[in-house]
């Protein structure tokens, strides 16, 4: 949860998308402004923190950057459960993983919080010649399902630091103060989740 | 339980044994010395005259000489080698004369010793399908790909051998019907018991799915025979097997390891699976038998290939004991007790490494951390670069642990050799294992551990001709025997004292060992490896069951003159010039274990919360 404090709001992140969609490589645009051509699927998930100032807050982001990885989709509600906000990233490049995209929406739709700020990326924006999904589309889908949508691209640099500035804005200013850090997350869960991926 | 290969023949290599008559050594006025000499004298002959260990043939590093294999791949199409087969008595009829080929009505092949060649087969020996090609096509296929690819590394990087492993998988363009495929030296396979491919060293595991249901084939034959198949022998290959329940695991391998290792090798393979899955994709194979397991691994060839390929130049592969980055005793100690302290607030295991190497490691109460578990750990982590631009928190599984569950692991690097895992079973704990790193790294920073870790890097390990001889020298200044060289001599130019290549020390209640730093002339990457070889033979033979308990081994051969010695608390293992003088070989042994206890607190992890299993 986003909490306020003398102008200053700690705010979860959670990055979702289908492997080699390019949240990591966004995120570390974003954070370290940095960009590798091939770079490493991530292992569970990476912890970055960023801070962002707007207009009339400094708002601090701690960002998880999930695997995309099938065996890590069952561990993703321990990093997305009390987030305040949450990036989907697709491939616009790559049709499978827009789908694989709107299931993300639909499982945070469900299970999220529902006053979670959602951004969807269509990342790879420079890459023209080999697009799949229009940025209609897109647009049109992440209007009807209450997110904004923005073409990204972490090669370029285009629109990053821009969507992480719009969730800044977007985030409620004032939160009940529900002082819960980390995650938490039934013992269970784990047992739940691998037998869940399992079956898939 | 082991078979010998019918086409094995006793080594030319002379074997000898520690001398049974001390007398002719000169003498020393060290008790010490005198006392484990006679220690070393207790091994009769007849314990260790085993033929089937004798052939280190010399320059027969399969793994990287094309010709060798040219031979092999001749004389399996000249003499229809037979096939000894380890598996019960019944099984051995059953196979006898068979190839591992590939064929859909295979037990029927199997039986028949002359197979027509079938260019469509997709059995691993290329001999029959591709007999009619010519040879030099094999010796220009042989020449290209990896080969050469591993020459050139070894010039670049003598002893840094772990540089030479190129991240990811190679090959992937190819299948069992690429002739190069076939000529891979040691492939490694993971299928589930449908025959489903799951992971292929070399290819494409989709396109492997006719092989791989070959495999399953003949395990599931064996099987349904009431028995089991562990080992097949065709011509210089061997064929490995393990099952792990719905899981195979199967290694064809020409690289002369012995049986034991490429077992071993299999179980560490099959535990690297588990870490990233747990054992609880057991229960998928259940519901389901057809379960496709691949999307689950995807992402990790890395780790897989990495694994592999220290299966070439780890120790820790086959001693099954970890080794300490050597630091000042005070780095250890200080590091060691913030580790402590981490673990009393309710982390499983804390452990600051420095690559494969320990730095220091705390476990909670009566928690204990294997040397196998550690080694796929580090191995994980150090494999897979995504660890490096963050802090990261995956879950994980320590195999020998508790193989059913799943571990939460927080992975930090402090630089780009230096990390930190904190292992916790609460996957709530992230924030608080952050804070416990800041901990730690306040510690290391305070003490100087970093900057002392990367002095000990790059003073590097011990070395063989560090070692003081001096009391030797001065205490038998006409130390040469039959009128040679003064030792002096002997020691310029050879590495240490007295033709001293390279010696591995492990202390039994540590867990432990000490590797020295290569020296020449062991020097190339090739050299490495096939002094490795070498020693994994000397440690199968060793621990070998059934022939009892040897306690000192001394083997000379072209290559190397190798010295194994076997004790309640310690092994040592150590590798001469083949020239080397066996009573100078012998006493400087007892120099290399007094130095090592010297400087056992710099190079050892003393002290570790209770390491018992």
């Amino acid at each position: 949860m986003a909490t306020a404090g003398n102008k200053s709001i700690n705010a979860k992140l959670v990055l979702l998308g289908d492997v080699g969609a390019g949240k990591s490589s966004l995120v570390l645009r974003f954070v370290k402004d940095q960009f590798v051509e091939f770079q490493e699927s991530t292992i569970g998930a990476a912890f970055f923190s960023q801070t962002l100032a707007v207009n009339d807050a400094t708002v601090k982001f701690e960002i998880w950057d999930t695997a995309g990885q099938e065996r890590y989709h069952s561990l993703a509600p321990m990093y997305y459960r009390g987030a305040a906000a949450a990036v989907i990233v697709f491939d616009v490049t790559n049709q499978a993983s827009f789908e694989r995209a709107k299931k993300w929406v639909q499982e945070l739709q469900a299970q999220g919080n529902p006053n979670m700020v959602m951004a969807l990326a269509g990342n790879k924006s420079d890459l023209l010649d080999a697009r799949k999904v229009t940025a209609e589309e897109a647009q049109t889908y992440a209007q009807e399902n209450g997110l904004f949508f923005m073409e990204t691209s972490a090669k370029t640099a285009a629109n990053v630091k821009e969507t992480f500035y719009e969730i800044a804005k977007r985030l409620p200013r004032v939160q009940p103060t529900e002082n819960q850090s980390g995650m938490v997350l039934p013992d269970r869960a784990m047992d739940r989740a691998v037998s869940a991926s399992c079956c898939a | 339980m082991m078979t010998s290969d019918l086409s094995s023949s006793p080594s030319s290599s002379g074997t000898e044994f520690a001398d049974p008559n001390p007398s002719t050594d000169p003498e020393t006025n060290s008790e010490r010395v005198q006392s484990q000499l006679e220690s070393m004298n207790l091994s009769e002959p007849s314990e260790v005259s085993d033929g089937s260990h004798t052939d280190y043939s010399g320059g027969d590093d399969d793994d990287e000489n094309a010709g060798a294999v040219e031979v092999a791949l001749s004389n399996g199409n000249e003499g229809g080698v037979s096939n000894g087969c380890v598996a019960g008595t019944s099984v051995e009829e059953e196979i006898e004369g068979g190839e591992a080929s590939s064929r859909a009505e295979y037990p029927v092949e199997m039986e028949a010793g002359e197979e027509p060649p079938s260019p469509t087969s997709s059995g691993y020996d290329g001999e029959r399908g591709s007999s009619g090609g010519a040879t030099s096509t094999y010796k220009a296929d042989d020449a290209s790909e990896d080969e050469i690819r591993e020459a050139n590394v070894d010039g670049d990087t003598a002893s840094q051998h772990e540089a030479a492993w190129l991240p990811g998988k190679r090959h992937v363009d190819e299948d069992d019907a690429s002739i190069s495929w076939r000529k891979r030296k040691k492939h490694f396979f993971i299928l589930s018991n449908s025959g489903k491919p799951i992971y292929s060293r070399y290819g494409d595991e989709h396109k492997l799915a006719g092989f791989s249901a070959t495999l399953q084939a003949i395990i599931s034959f064996v099987e349904n025979g009431g028995d089991r198949v562990n080992l097949v022998k065709a011509g210089k290959h061997q064929v490995v097997f393990l099952v792990k329940g719905p899981i195979y695991l199967v290694c064809i391998s020409c690289t002369d390891e012995t049986y034991e290792y490429l077992r071993g090798q299999l179980d560490l393979l099959y535990g690297q699976m588990i870490l990233i899955l747990t054992k609880s994709i057991d229960r998928c194979f259940e519901k389901n038998a057809k379960f496709d397991m691949t999307p689950l691994l995807g992402g990790t060839e890395a780790v897989f290939s990495s694994l592999v390929h220290s299966f070439s130049w780890n120790p820790a592969t086959f001693l099954h004991a970890y080794t300490c980055l050597p630091l000042p005793f005070g780095s250890r100690q200080a590091t060691g007790t913030v580790l402590q302290d981490v673990c009393a607030s309710g982390v499983l295991f804390a452990l600051v490494m420095c690559r494969h190497k320990v730095v220091s490691l705390a476990g909670a109460q009566k928690a204990s951390l294997h040397p196998d578990d550690l080694l796929l750990l580090s191995n994980f982590v150090m494999s897979s670069e995504s660890f490096r631009t963050s802090e990261s928190f995956s879950p994980i599984c320590l195999p020998r642990y508790n193989p059913q569950a799943f571990l939460h692991a927080y992975v930090h690097f402090f630089d780009d050799d230096t990390y930190v895992m904190l292992l916790t079973t609460r996957s709530d704990a992230f924030y608080h294992l952050k804070d416990c790193r800041i901990r730690i790294e306040a510690v290391l920073l305070k003490s100087n551990v970093l900057s002392s870790i990367q002095r000990s890097i790059a003073e590097g390990g011990m070395r063989v001709e560090d070692l003081p001889i001096d009391r030797l020298l001065r205490q038998k200044p006409n130390q040469g025997q039959a009128g040679h060289e003064s030792p002096r001599d002997v020691s310029v130019g050879t590495g240490g004292p007295f033709g001293l290549w390279h010696f591995m020390y492990r202390s039994i209640y540590l867990d432990q060992y000490i590797s020295s730093e290569f020296s020449p002339p062991v020097t190339s990457h090739r050299q490495q490896k096939s002094l490795y070889r070498a020693y994994q033979k000397l440690y199968a033979s060793m621990h070998e069951n059934g022939l009892g308990p040897h306690k000192t081994q001394y083997r000379r051969d072209e290559n190397y003159t190798l010295l194994c010695w076997v004790t309640p608390d310690f092994e040592l293992y150590a590798a001469f010039d083949p020239l080397a003088d066996k009573a100078m070989a012998i006493k400087i042994c007892n120099q290399v274990c007094q130095r090592v206890k010297d400087v056992e607190n710099e190079v050892f992890l003393q002290g570790a919360s209770p390491f018992s299993w």
